[in-house]
């Protein structure tokens, strides 16, 4: 009997290095973290206990890791009553701390031009998957309908089938281009949707054979990621999220409809996930 | 080292927290509750869980078939607490018996297996099927709030629920135990009526009916409206039906594993005064995953300040001692 899924998933009091406020509410707390910070890959998530009083952990995506330092990075925004007491947090704090959990994303060698799409609560995992992947050099779609939380600069780096526009500066600096979106009106961000941009630039791709779709994001977003990836013949891989009670796949409380060669599933977002193929999710009847 | 002296020496660092539950030896009152903790594999992902800390671990509830459950949401919090329904997804009775069992560590722990069927017959089949399986015991579960077949249909009425007890005693020479619903105007009459029946154990309780709505759409929460509510808001209503239920079970001698809210070695002393023979725990481990170690730890600190007698002697001591005195202090 295989015994290789035991001891995975750790459990730290992870210290509170910094909280750096951001606009809109938004936050970026640095946490130490060693275990945790060892293994997280791009799109593995924490389940984090904001609080005593509160019953739930909160599922919350990595979005850097650095493991030499033993930190990572969570970007959220203050919402309700857990991502509340996160927001007060300072350093110095400690947090109950249970990850990396999850299959995270796995970019096929065949399919080397990647197009990754993060929008509001979803550009967490897709910022650590384009610092991963910048060697190879993804285009990054960003939206959002409340200011960027990080730095915004012109795009310097041309993409065919995109137009000019602020690109993030973190993502610029790494060679990575990137487009930002928003319906908010905000400066320099294209008036519209993420996925209104992909559809221009795989309309411009002549070889969709090397294309992959990498996305997180709200459900109509990463609904509209799935139809683009049929439309286009085009695979996609899409980090879910899903209200979630044990993080280790004990309870089921977190699963969702996947269609699998074996007919309709009830797959688990924390460990059967939270990446699954945009092919097999959205589509199938629910049960 | 003997092993007898190395018994002694492992005495002296922590008294034992055995007990006996229908003639089965737990390492720890501590039982794991069905739903919360998969197939038993599971939780073992974190590291330092081991099921070796709990006394028994009760899988998830299983049907004749597969079932793919209920669609989202599935969990939601509320204050002190969670809801869910997640409508007993199971791979059916047949993968859990051939695919499942033969994969757990029988040395670790003891397995429970937990068996919902939406007719007599079902139920009498499940309990025939884990019969001849090498789970330890099987557990009832007559009160599932989250289908509509079975479920409190069953565990809501009494004398139903004696004769899905009535059934499965006939098809299975296995500790038996009987969850009971708290969704219902007497628990203790339908406690009454299982033990009547031939049941050799009460889990008492399962979760409450309640739900949740979304203030901004207008629409429940929870995708089948309807769920169960756990975690430290129901443990006073739990506690209360463990007291009032082993009224009636104490004179037979049938032992309760109470449950509900309980999250500290403090709630789990609680339902052992309250009449439990063992403890379970279940939402506090989705927060508190190390919970089952931290409780154990705690007992034994118990014991030794009580006079490092058994769990199930110093219970009865306390009580005894509480009752004597006719006030409401414990000691």
């Amino acid at each position: 009997m295989s015994r290789a899924h035991r001891g995975t998933i750790f459990l730290e009091e992870a210290e509170v290095i910094e909280n750096d406020r951001r606009p809109a509410g938004q936050h970026v707390l640095r946490m130490r973290s060693p275990a945790v910070a060892a293994r997280a890959e791009p799109g593995s998530f924490v389940h984090l206990r904001c609080g005593a009083s509160l019953a739930m952990r909160r599922p919350m995506s990595v979005m850097r890791a650095d493991r030499a330092e033993g930190w990572f990075d969570l970007l959220f925004k203050e919402v309700g009553a857990g991502t509340g007491l996160l927001a007060r947090c300072g350093r110095g704090d400690r947090l109950s701390v249970l990850g990396p959990i999850g299959r995270g994303f796995s970019p096929s060698p065949e399919r080397p031009r990647r197009l990754l799409l993060g929008g509001g609560v979803g550009i967490p995992p897709i910022v650590f998957l384009a610092e991963h992947l910048a060697a190879s050099r993804p285009v990054v779609l960003m939206g959002s309908e409340v200011p960027f939380p990080f730095d915004l600069r012109p795009s310097s780096i041309p993409e065919a089938g995109l137009p000019a526009g602020a690109a993030l500066g973190c993502l610029e600096a790494a060679g990575v281009p990137s487009r930002t979106a928003s319906r908010a009106g905000l400066p320099g961000c294209f008036d519209g949707l993420v996925t209104d941009l992909a559809r221009g630039w795989l309309g411009v791709r002549s070889s969709r054979q090397r294309v992959e779709l990498f996305a997180c994001g709200p459900e109509p977003m990463l609904r509209a990621v799935a139809e683009l990836g049929r439309e286009f013949g085009v695979p996609s891989q899409l980090a879910l999220e899903e209200h979630m009670a044990c993080g280790t796949g004990g309870c089921a409380g977190c699963n969702v409809l996947v269609r699998t060669p074996a007919g309709p599933a009830m797959k688990r977002v924390c460990v059967d996930g939270p990446v699954f193929d945009g092919a097999s999710v959205f589509g199938a009847a629910t049960p | 080292m003997s092993n007898a002296a190395a018994a002694r020496q492992s005495q002296e660092v922590r008294p034992s927290l055995a007990v006996d539950l229908c003639g089965l030896t737990l390492a720890s009152p501590v039982v794991l509750l069905s739903g919360c903790v998969g197939f038993g594999e599971e939780y073992t992902r974190v590291a330092g869980f081991d099921n070796r800390d709990a006394g028994a671990i009760c899988l998830k509830g299983t049907t004749l078939e597969p079932r793919l459950g209920n669609p989202p949401h599935r969990v939601h919090e509320t204050p002190c607490g969670m809801l869910n329904s997640i409508g007993l997804q199971n791979p059916g009775s047949r993968e859990v018996i051939e695919g499942i069992l033969p994969a757990l560590d029988f040395a670790e722990t003891r397995f429970f297996a937990n068996i919902a069927g939406a007719t007599l017959g079902e139920y009498a089949e499940l309990a025939r099927r884990f019969d001849d399986s090498p789970v330890d015991a099987i557990e009832i579960n007559i009160s599932c709030p989250n289908v509509e077949e079975g479920g409190l249909i069953f565990g809501n009425d009494p004398v139903m629920s004696a004769r899905v007890v009535e059934v499965c005693r006939r098809a299975t020479a296995k500790p038996l135990f009987t969850k009971l619903s708290p969704n219902q105007t007497d628990v203790a009459e339908n406690a009454r009526r299982c033990i009547e029946a031939g049941t050799d154990g009460l889990a008492v309780v399962n979760t409450f009916v309640g739900m949740a709505i979304d203030v901004e759409t207008g629409r429940p929460v929870i995708g089948a409206v309807r769920a169960g509510l756990s975690g430290p808001a129901i443990k006073p209503l739990a506690l209360h039906l463990v007291y009032q239920v082993h009224k009636v079970a104490a004179p037979h001698g049938v032992p309760i594993i109470g449950q509900g809210g309980v999250a500290s070695t403090e709630d789990a002393i609680e339902f052992l005064l309250a009449g439990a023979s063992a403890v379970g725990i279940g939402t506090a481990l989705f927060y508190d995953p190390l919970v089952c170690r931290k409780v154990n730890e705690g007992l034994a600190e118990w014991l030794v300040r009580r006079g490092a007698g058994g769990v199930a002697e110093t219970a009865q001591s306390v009580r005894a001692a509480a009752a004597g005195g006719g006030g409401g202090r414990t000691g």
